[in-house]
């Protein structure tokens, strides 16, 4: 657990210096240091089609670096660097998988749970919910209890990252809110997962 | 529960001397091991025209009683049309030619019961339907074809809605007389549904009659339970955000939250006195969920279960002394049985990898539970010992949540056998499918309640 956050520590030290070089304008700063991380993240994944990792911003190619969505405006409280707003990652692309019947993280889970410790470590203020669901295979009482526990898995993973847990909610669903309907195994497989919203 | 709920006037010509004989006459032992099943016919039900128009009442009233006779399993059930043409002449009170007013009350020596003898019936119902004055009312008595005899008759008046209850009360005076045990025909089922979009909890006769919307929560409603006095539903509902736990009043209608603790409050059992409510909690442990008891207003909270792994879903047996649970602590989820003080906890089910959803018979000698095999949700029984593991629905689409009948008789269960997910209903033998809801959308969670004395 040590020596993954110090490992995440190097990570952010250098996204946040890389982007310091790479724009002398502070009022882009957020913007260009969240196009900045994403390579350098990606790049730690050995299995990543290896975008360069050098502070270009190109795009990584997965899932959570679809074209950005309106891209963010420029914070408006740019002068006052006491209380940094983060402009908070694509939450919805980090959402990660389960196994069948299992709560237990995946490398790539991790991953993206570093990202949003990452993000939560900027942003101090900022509070993240996290909604744990199944597929439809189960009862519904288990399937709670099972979304429940990854739900657990992911906050507990925060946790460990240094992320206050006051600052972490969770709630199960279960199987009542899929993401695309339990038709077959590619979509179950879908459903079996952690969703991240940002919450008040 | 309702206003001007029919009341039952008067139990016509049962003879003292007639009736003492009767009670102790069983006429069924559906406990004997070579019980078959008991002859009986229904006479279609007489229906004088009502002012209002045909409302159809005695063809109404004869298909309920039919589907309770033929639902209990009892009975088999002879029809009368085997013999229509030659004997519509000779059959006295069940002819559907009657009109006017309700005639006097036949005594068993006008009735000539040789058609009814030859088809084979050794019980017959005749019964008749009056609407007038806004005013319902319905007489049927059963007789003994074989003695010639009144075995019993009732006459009931309510209003017109009251149609299906008068018909239920009667099927269960039948019952209770043939067989020496109570029926099930005045009970409900509650379950969840999705007609309105929404998860809602909905209220059914047994029957699949009179379905009724009970929460309008507009959000997710899940596992309604039925009190063991039948006047309260337990349930979870994310009305408020949060899956938390509410009883609401059948009656009254109040609701009240009776947990909100972080994380899980969900999987509702009433203790068999109705005093307590065994559930599952996700708010000590980091968030794993465990089994606790509690008293209906939230205090004197126990907890059960110890274990790392996921701990889901009690059910009481029917003495109050032990609780069968859902557990992954053997590596996938099984079910376990424990001492109510969560002490001598064995597991039952190793017969696939994963089994949930118990519910304990109600008189003890089973528990029925969701058994995933071969990638399909079946409903399997075994004791509670763990022997005699049966499997009732095989070949079937995702059968799950099945709930006993007082009776112990029969389950319901959802299923996707036919879209959906329906509920449906079979007795406890796996046997004799029936499909109970025709709504559109899903519907899921069935949960039989107790015996509605009305």
């Amino acid at each position: 657990m040590l020596k993954k956050s110090s490992v995440w520590l190097v990570v952010l030290v250098a996204v946040v210096a890389i982007a310091f070089i790479a724009t002398g304008c502070a009022k882009k700063q957020v913007v260009k240091e969240e196009a900045a991380a994403k390579p350098m993240v990606e790049a730690k994944k050995e299995e990543a089609p290896a975008p360069a990792p050098a502070p270009a911003p190109a795009p990584a190619p997965r899932e959570e670096a679809k074209p950005e969505a309106p891209a963010p405006p420029p914070p408006k409280i740019e002068a006052a660097p006491v209380v940094e707003k983060v402009a908070p990652p694509d939450l919805r692309g980090l959402r990660i998988q389960f196994a069948f019947d299992d709560y237990n993280l995946s490398t790539r889970s991790k991953e993206n749970l570093e990202k949003i410790a990452g993000w939560l470590s900027k942003d101090r203020a900022a509070k993240i919910q996290i909604e744990g669901h199944t597929c439809d295979i189960g009862t519904p009482e288990y399937n709670l209890a099972l979304g429940e526990r990854r739900a657990n898995s992911a906050k507990k993973y925060l946790e460990g990252l240094g992320v206050n847990a006051v600052r972490i909610s969770t709630i199960s669903y279960g199987e009542e809110r899929p993401m695309v309907p339990n038709s077959d195994e590619a979509n179950r497989s879908k459903n079996r997962r952690d969703e991240f919203l940002q919450s008040k | 529960m309702k206003k001007g709920f029919f009341i039952l006037l008067a139990t016509l010509l049962l003879l003292p001397l007639l009736a003492e004989s009767l009670w102790a006459k069983v006429y069924i032992d559906i406990r004997s091991p070579s019980f078959r099943k008991f002859p009986i016919a229904v006479s279609p039900f007489k229906a004088p025209a009502s002012p209002n128009g045909d409302l159809k009442l005695g063809e109404r009233a004869t298909e309920i009683l039919n589907n309770d006779l033929t639902i209990c399993g009892f009975f088999a059930l002879i029809d009368p049309r085997t013999f229509a043409e030659n004997t519509v002449r000779g059959q006295p009170a069940g002819s559907p030619s009657g009109t006017g007013q309700i005639p006097g009350v036949p005594g068993a020596e006008t009735i000539d019961f040789r058609p009814w003898a030859n088809i084979g019936a050794e019980a017959l119902v005749l019964g008749e339907v009056t609407f007038k004055d806004q005013s319902l009312t319905l007489e049927a008595r059963l007789y003994d074809v074989v003695k010639k005899e009144l075995i019993v008759g009732k006459r009931y008046i309510g209003e017109i809605t009251d149609l299906s209850r008068m018909v239920h009360r009667f099927a269960d005076e039948v019952v209770f007389v043939l067989t020496g045990e109570q029926g099930i025909f005045q009970t409900q089922i509650v379950y969840v549904s999705t007609a309105t979009g929404n998860k809602e909890v909905f209220l059914m006769d047994f029957d699949g009659r009179n379905v009724k919307q009970i929460t309008r929560h507009q959000s997710i409603c899940l596992s309604p339970r039925f009190s063991p006095d039948g006047k309260k539903i337990a349930f979870t509902s994310y009305k408020a955000g949060n899956p938390d736990l509410y009883i609401k009043d059948m009656r009254t209608g109040e609701e009240r939250r009776v947990a909100h603790f972080p994380g899980l409050n969900i999987s509702p059992a009433w203790s068999p006195d109705g005093q307590r409510l065994a559930l599952t909690l996700s708010k000590d442990g980091d968030g794993n969920p465990e089994i606790y008891t509690m008293q209906l207003d939230g205090s004197h909270l126990h907890r059960l279960t110890n274990n790392p792994a996921i701990d889901v879903s009690p059910t009481w047996s029917p003495d109050g002394k032990r609780l069968a649970f859902v557990s992954n602590r053997g590596g996938s989820p099984q079910i376990y049985v424990m001492d109510v003080t969560g002490e001598n906890v064995q597991r039952l089910t190793f017969e696939g990898n994963y089994n949930t959803h118990p519910a304990w018979s109600p008189r003890g000698e089973r528990i029925a539970f969701d058994a995933l095999l071969d990638g399909n949700h079946n409903i399997c029984t075994i004791q509670p010992n763990g022997s005699d593991h049966r499997l009732l629905t095989a070949n079937l689409n995702r059968c799950e949540t099945p709930s006993w009948s007082p009776d112990g008789r029969h389950l319901v269960f959802s299923s996707t056998r036919e879209g959906g997910p329906h509920i449906y209903l079979m007795d406890a033998e796996g046997t004799r499918i029936k499909r109970l809801t025709f709504q559109r959308g899903g519907d899921t969670y069935p949960n039989w309640s107790p015996r509605l004395k009305q």
